[in-house]
């Protein structure tokens, strides 16, 4: 015999109630299963909807702003000697090129945090064949560069993404487009810059991401054609994007690089605010979902401590009696309600496995989430199983406090 | 002869229903291996002195010695160390735990002093077991047993930790009389052969008169010191 005599005590107790220590665990055991599963729904939805966003958005884009006219000028001409002030300040129109890009890039490539970089020019145009028409953005790339930051590679369902680049009359459409327009590999598709400019392109490759707004609008060449079709030199640049390793700093990284470069961050965080609010209200609902199972679970224990307290409060006065004190009383209750947490945090743990596992087999199939997006983390499991002993910790600590005050005098006298 | 048991000048208020005093300036001393009864009628404050001597009614004043050592104004948690190494306790009542075996509510107290190993200590509980002639019953749970045979697991229980005093609150209140004598010859004989101080309160006249001593109570004070068993 190992253990201590308050550790058998409690263990006594507890099996001598087996059905209502069963209840008891159950409380726990739904309580974990319900936090298991919802963490790595929301975990998984969460994943699946920055991944989804990650796809179209890079982690940082520096871009330049047109700015609102400042003092900086007057004060430059005019000196301190005078309050200068500008009534109405207007916003500045600017030719919003990265004036030397290479420069730029390079500066940026030197920071470590930096993995992935891409200098784009981009242009609202319309696609038409025949007489058909679509709205889109063209976007010229160093197809290399962006392969390596979106990896449009492995959404190709036709064609290479290089092709691109060995060809400057070559096209890179998605799948939505392609429908759109009923174009095919190797069909002519005509661009129309909003100037008025227009040019013949051949497709050289369908991608398809699955984001339908990306699929329909969406498309590649490489940078001299949109740098031609907007009449600019080959060193015209209007965005570099930046993948960098933990794109959870994205901000920080984007401010930083916009005060070393001069030109405006904006980190996808930022551009894509509205879905980082829905991802906290699912995190809000998760954890009051979660906190109130947990709470219902506490007052299972709760109670069923309160009732064996009740109906042992003579064996607690002789043990008081002979010698326990305060303490043993508070350790044996403490201990029941640990033991009972624990089964049913066991059993918590595995139940949530079985609901996550399950769910995770449950075909949705709305636009490209063809799965319940589920997330099996080792982190919830153990945040899972804390969180069930804690709340057994705190509902028995109640009761077993009760216990330990129980007046052994007014008890055996009756 | 040294002393077992010194009360001081103990006095005791019960509060409700209205205040009132039920015990004034007590004082008396019980000798080592002397076997005492308490008498008196009900409310004469004769169970309430017990659970004071007992330590676990700490609300009086005056001055209690129990085995040489200084107990009034201890912290509670020292008294119920004290309770669990030097004194034993038989109540009207068994209060086993019904849940554990016979053996194993012997051992509990021993258990909780640590002071054997658990071997040991079931060693000793099962020879206690024996000597109250409970050897059959040691496996069987508390709850299956007959009164009187709970009523010796209880002596066993507060013999176990060879405690120097045993006090009993009308340890055979509940026993039929050959049950009382079975209780009273093992209460005699722990005096007289090992030497434990006894003190019970008993309603019980006859075994009062068979014990070395008679307390008498009366409306809160000792009447008499060493009551005759011829004036019962």
């Amino acid at each position: 015999m190992k253990t201590g005599i308050n550790t058998r005590i409690a263990y006594t107790y507890m099996v001598s109630k087996v059905k209502s220590t069963l209840v008891a665990a159950l409380g726990v055991t739904f309580g974990i299963g319900m936090f298991i599963f919802m963490n790595s729904l929301i975990t998984g939805t969460n994943d699946y909807s920055e991944k989804t966003m990650l796809s179209a958005t890079p982690h940082i884009r520096l871009y330049n702003d047109n700015k609102i006219s400042t003092n900086d000028m007057l004060n430059r001409y005019a000196g301190n000697k005078t309050i200068n002030l500008i009534s109405n300040p207007q916003l500045v129109p600017q030719d919003n090129r990265i004036i030397n890009p290479d420069a730029v890039a390079a500066q940026l490539n030197k920071r470590k945090e930096v993995i992935a970089l891409s200098k784009q020019v981009t242009a609202n145009i319309i696609y038409s064949k025949g007489n058909v028409q679509e709205n889109g953005t063209i976007f010229g790339v160093n197809i290399e560069e962006q392969d390596k930051m979106f990896d449009i590679t492995s959404n190709m369902i036709a064609g290479k993404t290089k092709s691109i680049a060995d060809n400057p009359n070559n096209i890179i459409i998605g799948i939505g487009l392609s429908q759109k327009l009923n174009l095919k590999m190797g069909d002519y598709v005509r661009i129309t810059t909003s100037t008025g400019l227009t040019k013949t392109l051949q497709v050289s490759g369908i991608f398809k991401t699955t984001i339908k707004n990306v699929d329909e609008t969406k498309t590649y060449v490489s940078l001299p054609v949109v740098q031609q079709l907007l009449q600019k030199d080959r060193a015209y640049i209007t965005d570099i994007y930046v993948n960098v390793k933990n794109y959870n700093q994205a901000t920080e990284i984007g401010n930083s690089m916009a005060h070393q470069t001069g030109y405006t961050s904006e980190s996808w965080q930022q551009s894509n605010e509205q879905s980082l609010a829905g991802k906290k209200i699912r995190d809000i609902i998760a954890n009051s979902v979660i906190f109130t199972i947990l709470l219902v679970a506490g007052f299972g224990i709760y109670n069923i401590l309160n009732m064996v307290i009740y109906e042992k409060i003579k064996e607690i006065a002789i043990l008081k009696a002979t010698g326990f004190q305060g303490n043993d009383v508070v350790s044996i209750f403490i201990q029941q309600a640990l033991l009972i947490g624990l089964i049913g945090s066991v059993m918590g743990l595995i139940v949530g496995w079985l609901i996550s596992y399950l769910l995770s087999k449950l075909y949705l199939g709305i636009g490209n989430v063809t799965y319940l997006p589920m997330t099996f983390l080792v982190k919830h499991y153990i945040q899972g199983a804390v969180f069930g002993i804690l709340t057994s910790f705190f509902a028995g600590y109640i009761p077993a406090r009760k216990a330990s005050k129980v007046d052994p005098v007014s008890i055996i006298r009756g | 002869m040294s002393i077992a048991l010194k009360a001081d000048n103990i006095s005791k208020y019960f509060y409700t229903p209205e205040k009132f005093k039920v015990l004034s300036e007590v004082s008396f001393e019980v000798q080592k291996g002397e076997f005492v009864s308490v008498i008196g009628k009900s409310g004469s404050g004769k169970s309430t002195m017990l659970y004071i001597l007992s330590t676990m009614d700490t609300d009086y004043t005056g001055n209690l010695m129990l085995n040489g050592q200084q107990v009034t104004g201890s912290p509670v948690n020292k008294l119920a160390a004290f309770r669990n190494e030097h004194l034993g306790f038989v109540f009207q009542f068994h209060y086993l735990l019904p849940d554990f075996t016979c053996l194993q509510n012997v051992m509990i107290p021993a258990l909780r002093l640590k002071k054997r190993s658990p071997a040991e200590i079931e060693h000793n509980a099962y020879e206690k077991l024996k000597t109250l002639g409970l050897e059959d019953q040691a496996l069987k749970t508390a709850s299956r047993i007959s009164g009187g045979q709970q009523q010796r697991v209880a002596i066993a229980r507060a013999l176990i930790n060879e405690p120097a005093i045993i006090m009993g609150d009308e340890p055979t209140g509940n026993l039929d009389s050959r049950n009382t004598a079975v209780v009273f010859d093992i209460f005699k004989q722990l005096a007289a052969e090992h030497n434990k101080t006894i003190i019970t309160v008993t309603h019980d006249n006859d075994f009062a008169a068979k014990s070395d001593r008679i307390i008498e109570m009366k409306d809160g004070v000792i009447i008499s010191h060493d009551r005759k068993p011829h004036e019962l």
